[in-house]
């Protein structure tokens, strides 16, 4: 199943909250996020990963570094009835897709 | 690769997609069967009473769902139905005639899986921004009554 990548998700996970938390207070780059965790830089560059590609922070250059900002305005879309929408259909839909996957299963 | 998992708000108008790993005859059995429908429209921990399903063009499907220590009665009238392929409703709650919307589902058949896309016209943008205030509102509200409590647990401590 492809995995969808909206707010919902990217505040689910305590480690992101966590990155969210530290970003909130200054813009960081990769590594010194990092270092404020025990999990691999790997791990943690997943998870900005994530962050970024829902908009959740946003990145800037800065000569040779990459800063990380929060954005604020993403989050503010959590309590937005939008979202609340979007996430009630999606989760429709996921329990539509289940329940094809399980009918036809039963066909077979 | 194309999204087919998409959301996107334009105007007064709400477009979802979904592409589903099953054939669409199966997609619209399962959106216009009373059986079925139960078993996957209600909210997480809502069950569904249908008490009348007949998807025909000014006909209708009442509904309530039961959830959250409340009943709620919901009303859709089919406008346009086109086997396998289209479904049009209005959609009616207990909210008054000014949140009522109408919705569009069309079911295309992309090499055996279904692509649903399920378009939601609210009557104007202003509703939808009035009803964002207002979960606006009620979340802070909620976020206001959790600091209290936090307080007052300090309080006694």
């Amino acid at each position: 199943m492809e995995t969808r990548r909206d707010v919902f998700q990217a505040i689910a996970d305590p480690t992101r909250r966590a990155i969210l938390g530290l970003l909130a207070l200054q813009a960081m780059t990769p590594g010194a996020i990092a270092a404020k965790f025990d999990s691999s830089r790997q791990t943690v560059s997943k998870h900005i990963q994530i962050l970024t590609e829902c908009q959740m922070v946003t990145q800037e250059q800065k000569g040779r570094e990459i800063y990380y900002h929060f954005n604020p305005k993403k989050l503010k879309e959590v309590a937005d009835w939008v979202s609340q929408y979007q996430r009630f259909w999606n989760q429709k839909f996921d329990s539509l897709e289940n329940y094809l996957v399980k009918i036809q299963k039963k066909k077979k | 690769m194309e999204n087919y998992n998409s959301f996107t708000l334009e105007g007064n108008v709400a477009v979802h997609t979904r592409l589903l790993d099953a054939p669409r005859e199966l997609v619209w059995e399962v959106w216009t069967n009373p059986m079925h429908i139960k078993e996957w429209w209600g909210p997480e921990g809502f069950s569904l009473t249908t008490h009348a399903m007949n998807v025909e063009p000014g006909d209708v499907w009442d509904f309530v769902m039961h959830g959250m220590g409340n009943d709620w009665n919901n009303r859709i009238e089919y406008t346009e139905v086109v086997k396998p392929s289209l479904l049009s409703y209005k959609h009616s709650g207990d909210a008054g005639e000014d949140y009522n919307f109408n919705v569009t589902v069309t079911f295309e058949n992309m090499d055996g899986k279904t692509l649903l896309t399920m378009r939601s016209e609210f009557k104007s943008r202003e509703i939808i921004e009035e009803l964002n205030q207002k979960v606006n509102a009620f979340e802070a509200g909620k976020q206001t009554l959790a600091k209290l409590a936090q307080y007052l647990g300090q309080l006694t401590k």
